[in-house]
């Protein structure tokens, strides 16, 4: 037997690096990365960088680019590249304006969810049923969508009070919620100006202040999409068809079922994320989503393909977003922060040995840093680029441990099985 | 009906009578007749291609026969689906593990038939049930570890508790010593003995005639779609056996004269290789490689032999070494250089690197030579000559097809990599890199393969041969060293060791320390 033991021991390839870190590191980077802010803060002058304000803006801004990964992550779990969330959210969008300005924002949020699920089901038929190239199926739908949601946009939004050919009738905003002593005495801390214990105290307010019921549906529902996907037999066999579906289908699961499933809620999701949109924009219009179904399949790479992962991917995004709002000041302080986070990559990529790969972050780093001192304010026409600029880079830098589903993307056959 | 053997003794866990597939242009089985009697490990050999694995599938409900009956118990079924089989209580190990690398064993196990209701699965119960049969049929298997984290034979229990969870009485195992080292045979064979003495009927597809005389009850032998024999291995010889399957003696891997001269052709110095997470997964390597020498490479799998093999190959960038080819400095050339300075490479999973399935024969002839004569001409790709030399590849090499404009995926495992071994050959390689050359075919195929790379050895080529198969390493090296976590830990002389002394160096059971 010992023979037998020495041989498990030694056809185990030898452990990988750390699966998971201990809590208290995630605690300790958390709060290393809030000194950071409040240090640039302080440096750079930008309130913006951890107001409340910004927080606010940067969960709003969040939520929409939250779903799209959602989104993507549930039809890439099953195998199925969609790229097409883009279009998907653009139906999300139009149906948000078409059932939100006659029945109401959460009508508005059933239709765009109805309508993304359509566009789903679309891409379904075609990648699963037909076989169709993932990517093209999903560009396809891109091309599609926009145009379907401006035909009907004319159709229906020309004549109708308020609305025009490219834009809908306001839609009322969802209902918001303020925890009301604890976002009174954190108003009173942020006020301070104190280091650190403000800018705490700033982040936590716009958490808790004037938050869109949207928002918080949103958390629940990466919440459940955790509980679904990862605790539950529906789950399992979700997953298993993005894995390893052969496998699946050989002890007895219907792949094409949980496929058409998957790419149908993922289309949900997104339009979901395009209704979000609408609604909290008040409006839907032509060419609302720009890009954000993209960066929201940017966040789920990011996020490695789980909900936690992604939110924080989205929330990343959503910040730089927010910051972009807040104007030429506060992405200026962005550069600094840029800056030095990459000078940290750099760090970290040059001790698990990556060295080219160090040296181009470093290099980034610093040439951010010396963009910052050399200058007073970024040009307005850059501030708008500012959450892709960040996107590129996250990516760039972040894809060296990520594992996508090992099936993802290829065309599955029933009966392929050898 | 099939009559019911008379007496008192049980019916036939399973019994196939008259089984005939067709398959457009071949017949795959014809009027085969098997019957298992239960608690029996019952072997199925027969040469690759010879139909074994079409029966197994008709049995396991992936396809159905044309004609005959297969009765479970003594009574006829019909299976339309592997769920009808798994209904049945029959469960298929597969030869090309279905595991979800990504997934938990325990995930791995339950999927599709997992406890608890649709809203939360019990993994509390699954975890249990897991246990229960691992330590009742001493499997050892730890659900919660990822599937991808495990080694070959662990996989291989994994599938075994997947079928045994599913309540499988009769299971399947196709060619599942194809991937193992010895230690691990034994313990596969433990194993088997233990579910044997449970009452389990055991179907053990193989060509290895050694493992199957030791743990087989009964033995049937196919050859060309029929059953041909049915023996007990009492009875028996590995020879008579080898006969029956092939109608020749079993071939041996043995080298003649020593043809190694002192000239290298291949010398890496120092090679490092990282993965993706900066662990070294090729630390420091160096050995030469003589005109006419064939260095073996033993070792469990996941111990850097891809890696190895990559670097060579220019398909992964060293961290640090030198790699020379006959004197030149070939550590940064591309791999499409590297193979024009005369590298051959017989990779180790065919389907994924050796050839494209969905591709003409001498299509795949010209891929890799695809710069070179006789294959193209100038810029452009010289059909006429590449078919021609196709044509002799299939020819000389023995491929069995029907033509050469047939996609590969036509051509059995065994054919198929007969046709690489050509491909490689042509063009006067100076340097062969040889990944289990041999894996997966059957035994007239191993030998036409071995006598290919004795033949090209004696005109002075060097070959680099890494195998799982211990006897064609030993048989076939002119030197052998050892690769256990990357490093080369022991070099053994082939003329004296044994698949035993080596398996113990291969997981560091001696000289570790």
């Amino acid at each position: 037997m010992t023979a037998g033991l020495s041989v498990r021991a030694g056809s185990t390839p030898p452990a990988r690096g750390k699966r998971k870190l201990p809590a208290l590191a995630w605690v300790g980077a958390i709060a290393a990365v809030l000194l950071v802010l409040s240090a640039v803060r302080v440096f750079a002058g930008a309130t913006d960088l951890t107001s409340s304000g910004t927080v606010q803006a940067a969960l709003t801004a969040a939520v929409p680019l939250a779903m799209a990964a959602l989104a993507g992550m549930w039809a890439e779990r099953a195998g199925v590249i969609n790229i097409g969330l883009e279009g998907m959210m653009v139906l999300g969008t139009f149906g948000a304006g078409f059932a939100g300005y006659q029945w109401g924002p959460w009508a508005g949020v059933v239709f765009g969810l109805l309508l993304g699920a359509i566009g789903g089901l679309l891409h379904a038929v075609a990648t699963v049923t037909f076989g169709v190239d993932h990517i093209i199926s999903g560009v396809a739908i891109n091309l599609l969508a926009p145009g379907l949601a401006l035909f009907l946009s004319k159709l229906y939004f020309s004549d109708a009070p308020g609305g025009g050919q490219k834009q809908s009738p306001r839609i009322d905003d969802a209902q918001k919620i303020t925890i009301p002593g604890l976002s009174d005495v954190l108003g009173a801390v942020e006020d301070k100006r104190w280091f650190f214990v403000s800018d705490v105290a700033g982040m936590l307010r716009g958490l808790v202040t004037q938050v869109s019921l949207l928002t918080v549906l949103a958390a629940l529902l990466i919440a459940g999409s955790v509980w679904l996907l990862w605790h539950t037999p529906f789950g399992l066999r979700l997953r298993s068809c993005g894995e390893a579906p052969v496998a699946a289908e050989s002890l007895g699961v219907n792949v094409y079922k949980y496929k058409y499933l998957a790419v149908t809620a993922s289309g949900a999701f997104a339009g979901l994320g395009g209704a979000f949109l609408a609604v909290s924009s008040g409006q839907f219009r032509d060419g609302q989503t720009s890009g954000r179904g993209f960066i929201g399949l940017a966040a789920m790479i990011f996020g490695n393909w789980r909900p936690g992962g992604l939110a924080a991917g989205a929330s990343l995004f959503g910040y730089t977003d927010a910051m972009a709002l807040r104007g030429s000041a506060a992405v200026h302080a962005l550069l600094l922060l840029l800056g030095i986070a990459l000078v940290v990559v750099a760090v970290l990529q040059l001790r698990s040995g990556h060295h080219v790969l160090s040296s181009v972050a470093g290099f980034l780093g610093v040439l951010f840093g010396f963009w910052y001192f050399s200058s007073d304010a970024v040009p307005a026409e850059l501030v708008g680029a500012a959450p892709y600029v960040v996107t590129l880079l996250v990516l760039g830098l972040a894809s060296q441990r990520l594992r996508p589903p090992k099936f993802i993307g290829a065309p599955y056959l029933r009966g392929q099985g050898k | 009906m099939p009559t019911e053997p008379a007496g008192g003794e049980p019916a036939p866990a399973v019994e196939l009578t008259g089984i005939t597939k067709r398959f457009p242009g071949v017949v795959a089985n014809s009027d085969v007749n098997i019957t298992v009697r239960p608690g029996t490990v019952h072997a199925l050999v027969g040469e690759n291609g010879a139909g074994k694995s079409t029966l197994m599938k008709i049995l396991y409900g992936m396809q159905q026969p044309d004609e005959g009956v297969i009765a479970v118990h003594g009574a006829p079924v019909v299976f339309a689906s592997p769920a009808d089989a798994i209904g049945a209580g029959i469960g298929m190990v597969h030869q090309h593990f279905m595991l979800a690398d990504n997934l938990t064993v325990l995930e791995n196990v339950v999927l599709g038939s997992e406890p608890g209701s649709a809203v939360a699965l019990d993994f509390a119960a699954a975890r249990r049930r897991i246990r229960d049969i691992s330590d009742s049929y001493g499997l050892n298997v730890d659900p919660d570890r990822l599937v991808d984290e495990l080694g070959v034979g662990e996989r291989q229990r994994v599938e075994i508790l997947k079928v045994l969870y599913r309540g499988a009485r009769t299971l399947i195992l196709d060619e599942p010593t194809a991937v193992l080292v010895p230690q691990e045979v034994d313990e596969l064979f433990g194993n088997l003995r233990e579910l044997k003495a449970e009452g389990l009927t055991i179907l053990f597809i193989s060509h290895k005639l050694d493992e199957v005389l030791s743990v087989a009850d009964d033995i049937t032998v196919i050859r060309r779609g029929t059953t041909v024999a049915s023996v007990s291995p009492k009875e028996v010889t590995a020879r008579k056996l080898a006969e029956l399957m092939v109608g020749t003696a079993l071939p041996v891997p043995e080298l003649r004269e020593s043809t190694v001269t002192d000239r290298p052709v291949l010398t890496v110095t120092g090679l490092t290789v990282t993965g993706a997470d900066g662990r070294r997964v090729l630390d420091d390597v160096s050995f030469t490689i003589h005109a006419g020498e064939v260095l073996g490479i033993a070792g469990v799998e996941g111990n850097g032999q891809a890696e190895l093999v990559e670097a060579l190959m220019g398909i992964r960038a060293p961290a640090a070494g030198r790699i020379a080819l006959g004197g030149r400095d070939i550590t940064r050339l591309p791999t499409r250089r590297r193979r024009e300075a005369g590298m051959g490479y017989i990779p180790e999973d065919r389907h994924r690197q050796g050839v494209v399935l969905e591709s003409t024969l001498w299509e795949n002839r010209v891929l890799g030579h695809q710069t070179r004569k006789p294959s193209s001409r100038g810029p452009l790709i010289d059909i006429r000559a590449a078919k021609a030399d196709t044509e002799r590849i299939v020819r000389d090499y023995d491929v069995r097809t029907p033509n050469i404009d047939v996609h590969a995926s036509a051509l059995s495992g065994g054919n198929q990599q007969k046709l690489i071994v050509g491909r490689e050959m042509s063009a006067d390689p100076v340097l062969l890199i040889a990944s289990h050359p041999t894996r997966g075919v059957d035994v007239g195929a191993q030998a036409a393969i071995w006598d290919h790379i004795r033949r090209a050895r004696a005109e002075h080529l060097a070959v680099l041969l890494i195998s799982a198969d211990l006897d064609e390493l030993i048989g076939m090296s002119d030197s052998l060293s050892v690769i256990l976590r990357g490093r080369l830990v022991a070099d053994h002389d082939p003329a004296t060791v044994t698949p035993e002394q080596l398996g113990s160096a291969m997981t560091g059971a001696e000289g570790e320390d």
